[in-house]
């Protein structure tokens, strides 16, 4: 039984980082229909940003953090208005994932040049490091934090989603861009601000996801299927599908892992093959992707 | 006799002498295949760096016979890719010797090339026994898994822990190690009560800190290689509370030098069992590493790789003396057999039946010492054979 | 002109362009043999996504059933290298028409992520099936025979090359036989308007299922080729990231035209080696920067270049 426990918990630590940093894509795929396959870019750099931060300029985590999220999506708006902008829209997806690879291959070879090869770790604070004791298990208190902040990104994101004039302007605009824009709504604005949306959260968890996803100037293509998978299995544009998917996979990955340690790399791809069969669509989509 | 006649005779004596002497002074040129680029590009430059330094050391040729490197990169474990930049090297670049290789699958690779072309192949880092099985052309001078396995089991035995966990990158070394243990820690009374094989490819620890846990296990035998995912594993380690429940062993990679910063106090108290240490005592080790500050500027990359790399290329340069520049493949590993050198690492032996050298393997803890880490050796094994080669044949 | 003899005219452009290069870059014999079943293995890619729409990303994963089926026949049964390159085949196709029968009823980001799951599964059971796989230490000892008995394949590559090139000139002539043959058009009957030939009363997942199954067919050869002539069969042949490299390839040359794939290979590849042997970053910069401009510049790529080009040439003789 504390083995059960043991490993859900770790399943979910596991799937609420899967969560923060996916959940960006699953934001821009499914409310601008852009496959934007460099997000594992955009958390990388957002990694690496509060890393130099932190070691470099000696800034606390917070505001290193907080200023490398900023400044990523500063750098990321204007690739929005020059490239982005240009391949919107479900008829462009295999220029959209060309144009992204591209992209991310050219900020994979800025970060080496820029950092170097080598790991680059970001120093946690002190009420994030040692070990929180729940019950019989212990976990890293750096992944209960992660759960804290997951659970508080999806009951932001579904407030600021459904809840708001911003979340309905966008559904609308993304349910009809000719009609919103007739009715008034600056859909290019709406479209600015979401992607930096997506791109801010993608940042924060690339930051906060830097203990179990190393950084090093290959995370972009290394993980980004694992991005992709989440927001695959949870349905695009869905935020509570994507938390779903995460914590599914993440549970399953976790105890795959743990029960048979020699397979532990099917176990993933296995769930998300099965997953999508029975719900080709995602978990909480309606609509193709 | 006239002076004319002798100075007819010295001119043919002189004359004689040029166009059978050293007329050859051809360039002999050696390919290294190593990391030079991504994840473990530390490693490469490792190698790079210890060329260099013996280069300082001991001069850019041997027997008259300048020696030029030639690197190409190879970032991951491709057997595929290996075998292509070893072909374009022997081909275009016509080099005599191949040399360097971090990862198994890449220098188990080029066998057939090396048989073909009757290249031999310097091994800088490649651990797992079985490669110098695969061509008589092998020759290595780093270590094996088994080497370095077999006197910590028996040392492990000695302090007084019965049950052990091992939990092991699951390729080639890793497999080795785990084998090399089990077989060893059980030879002498004790039980593996588990043997985890985790993916290469793992980042995320926690399951397996979770299995080690449950096992039951007094001590933990861990090997991975060297760089990004030992440093994630041990933190992990420290992270899931294992380091006050669990003693942890391992061979020297888990604790190489680059890493120790990035470690920190997770890393100490971490009992490992290697061939060399940054903090070996001895006077040729500290020339070692002076030289590594004196050309790069500091020498916080020194470790392992590069004493493997160094003594590599003393062979090397052994075996182009031995062939006069020439290629002979066969009599340049024959003239190799046997030989004894210092190394910064301590005395070697290269074994004319593995082909991988004999050497001591020091038992080290790693502790703090004037506010850095280090490798401190504690006990010496002296002469430890490649336990593993030719095993059960 | 007629279209048959313009298929010829290219087969036979690539055969001579293919011998000059065997006359003038003697030491590089296995890197051209590697672009030439790279080649192989890109056509194999434009025969589902450039004439039938289906955006695929697991093109490895048949690529390298390929290998290892006629990697392990080799090492194990046979070593005639006809033989092999048939069983690599047969592998590929009944690969695809396996998976592809399951995944090919999805489309767009779930079709793209099933095809990526199926790559990683098919790399996973490799891994673990050392014992005939050779896992991540690779399979090797593959010593096909010498090609009709008489040209053994040996450390210079000039069997290897002369082989590769001439199983990609027939590759290249059975491919454009089958995309103009009545069910070819069919296929891109299905990538214009799949609705429409349902309509018609055609099945348009049978249609993708066989094209599908037509491609691993090629990429399965593709792949026993590469095993044969590098005499080595590794895991990064069934990985996310040589299907990737293929669409990048593909797109480079542009897709739908047969010609496109062969270009964009070349073009790839030489780059790649240029590069590459300086700093690899140098390389994944360039590569980036060019993939980007082609996109949004060139769609199309390489070959719509060359076309729009030779177009206006044309209309410039005209006027002339």
């Amino acid at each position: 039984m504390q083995t059960v426990l043991g490993i859900a918990i770790d399943g979910v630590a596991y799937g609420m980082i899967l969560f923060i940093i996916s959940v960006g894509l699953s934001v821009t795929l499914g409310l601008m229909r852009v496959v934007n396959l460099a997000h594992g870019a955009f958390a990388m750099v957002g990694g690496y940003l509060a890393s130099f931060a932190a070691q470099s300029l000696g800034l606390p985590f917070e505001a290193a953090a907080a200023g490398a999220i900023l400044l990523t999506v500063a750098l990321a708006l204007p690739l929005e208005r020059l490239l982005y902008h240009r391949i919107y829209g479900s008829a462009n997806e295999l220029a959209q994932v060309l144009l992204t690879i591209g992209l991310t291959f050219v900020v994979v070879a800025g970060i080496n040049y820029l950092f170097g090869p080598t790991l680059k770790r970001i120093p946690l604070p002190d009420y994030m490091e040692g070990v929180v004791n729940l019950g019989p298990k212990a976990i890293p208190t750096h992944r209960a934090f992660v759960i804290a902040v997951g659970i508080a990104a999806i009951a932001g994101l579904w407030w600021l989603l459904e809840r708001t004039d911003f979340g309905v302007k966008l559904r609308a605009a993304v349910d009809d861009p000719a009609m919103a824009a007739a009715l008034g709504i600056r859909t290019e604005r709406l479209y600015a601000a979401t992607f930096a949306l997506g791109v801010g959260l993608a940042a924060l968890g690339g930051i906060l996801g830097a203990e179990l996803l190393p950084l090093e100037p290959y995370y972009a293509i290394r993980y980004i299927v694992l991005f992709l998978a989440v927001v695959a299995v949870g349905g695009a544009g869905s935020v509570f599908g994507s938390a779903g998917a995460a914590l599914a996979l993440g549970i399953i990955d976790t105890a795959g892992k743990y029960l048979i340690p020699d397979f532990g790399e099917f176990f993933f791809y296995a769930a998300m093959i099965l997953i999508l069969f029975r719900w080709p669509n995602g978990f909480f989509q309606r609509r193709p992707a | 006799m006239t002076g004319h006649l002798r100075a007819i005779l010295l001119g043919a004596a002189v004359g004689v002498a040029m166009a059978t002497g050293p007329a050859w002074a051809a360039t002999v040129k050696v390919g290294v295949i190593g990391p030079f680029s991504g994840p473990f590009a530390t490693a490469g430059q490792t190698f790079k760096q210890a060329v260099e330094v013996y280069q300082a050391m001991h001069g850019d040729s041997a027997g008259g016979n300048k020696i030029e490197f030639v690197y190409k990169d190879l970032d991951q474990a491709n057997p595929a890719q290996s075998k292509a930049l070893a072909q374009e090297l022997i081909v275009k670049e016509k080099v005599q010797y191949l040399a360097g290789f971090f990862f198994t699958p890449d220098a188990l690779a080029v066998a057939p090339l090396m048989d073909e072309a009757k290249v031999p192949c310097v091994i800088f880092n490649a651990a797992t026994s079985a490669i110098t099985e695969k061509s008589p052309l092998y020759v290595r001078t780093s270590f094996t898994l088994w080497q370095a396995t077999v006197p910590l089991a028996q040392h492990v035995y000695k302090t007084g822990v019965r049950k052990v966990v091992t939990a092991v990158s699951d390729y080639g070394p890793g497999i080795d190690g785990e084998a090399a243990f089990k077989t060893t820690f059980e030879k002498a009374g004790g039980q593996v009560v588990d043997s985890i094989r985790m993916p290469l490819k793992s980042t995320d620890f926690a399951p397996f800190m979770q299995r080690i846990r449950d096992s039951g296990a007094e001590a933990i035998y861990a090997f991975l290689p060297a760089g990004p995912t030992t440093l994630a594993f041990t933190k992990a380690f420290a992270d899931n509370g294992l380091k006050d429940k669990i003693k942890f062993f391992g061979p020297g990679d888990i604790t190489q030098e680059p890493d120790l910063p990035a470690l920190g106090d997770a890393a100490v108290g971490i009992t490992t069992a290697f061939h060399y240490s940054r903090a070996h005592d001895s006077d040729l080790n500290r020339t070692f590493v002076a030289k590594h500050k004196e050309k790069f500027g500091n020498a916080d990359t020194v470790t392992f790789t590069s004493v493997g790399a160094y003594d590599g290329t003393h062979l090397i340069y052994r075996m182009v003396e031995a062939t006069g520049g020439k290629p002979d493949g066969a009599k340049a590993v024959e003239a190799v057999k046997g030989l004894s050198w210092e190394s910064p690492r301590g005395p070697l032996t290269l074994d004319p039946d593995s082909r991988t050298v004999v050497q001591n393997i020091y038992l080290r803890v790693t502790e703090r010492v004037n506010g850095a880490l280090q490798n401190t050796e504690k006990e010496t094994f002296a002469a430890q054979p490649d336990y593993g080669y030719k095993l059960g044949k | 002109m007629n279209p048959h003899l313009r298929d010829a005219a290219g087969a036979a452009l690539l055969a001579a362009a293919g011998l000059a290069a065997f006359w003038l870059f003697p030491e590089d014999l296995g890197l051209l043999t590697r672009i030439a079943a790279t080649a192989l293995y890109v056509l194999s890619l434009d025969l589902v996504l450039g004439y039938c729409g289906v955006a695929t990303l697991g093109q490895a994963a048949l690529f390298g059933t390929g290998a290892y089926a006629a990697g392990i026949a080799a090492v194990h049964l046979v070593a005639e290298p006809m033989v092999l390159l048939a069983v690599g085949g047969v592998a590929g196709g009944l690969m695809a028409l396996a998976t592809g029968a399951l995944i090919l009823h999805a489309h767009g980001l779930t079709l793209l992520m099933l095809t990526i799951a199926v790559t990683q599964i098919a790399h996973e059971v490799a891994n673990k099936a050392r014992w005939i796989t050779g896992g991540s230490d690779g399979l090797s000892g593959i010593a096909p025979d010498p090609v009709l008995g008489l040209f053994r394949f040996d450390l210079y590559g000039r069997t290897s090359y002369l082989f590769a090139l001439a199983v990609l000139v027939v590759g290249l002539l059975v491919a454009q036989r089958i995309v103009r043959s009545p069910f070819g058009l069919a296929c891109r009957g299905v990538r214009e308007d799949a609705l429409r030939v349902a309509a018609l009363g055609g099945s348009p997942r049978r249609t993708l299922i066989g094209m599908y199954t037509i491609s691993g067919v090629f990429a399965g050869v593709a792949g026993a080729l590469t095993a044969v002539s590098t005499g080595i069969v590794g895991l990064d042949s069934l990985s996310f990231s040589w299907s990737a490299e293929a669409l990048v390839m593909l797109v480079l040359g542009g897709a739908g035209r047969l010609y496109g794939a062969i270009i964009g290979t070349l073009a790839f590849m030489a780059i790649h080696h240029i590069l590459a042997a300086t700093d690899p970053f140098h390389w994944m910069l360039f590569i980036g920067l060019f993939l980007m401009g082609v996109v949004l510049f060139a769609p199309g790529g390489i070959s719509a270049a060359i076309e729009r080009a030779a177009g206006r040439l044309r209309r410039a003789g005209a006027r002339a």
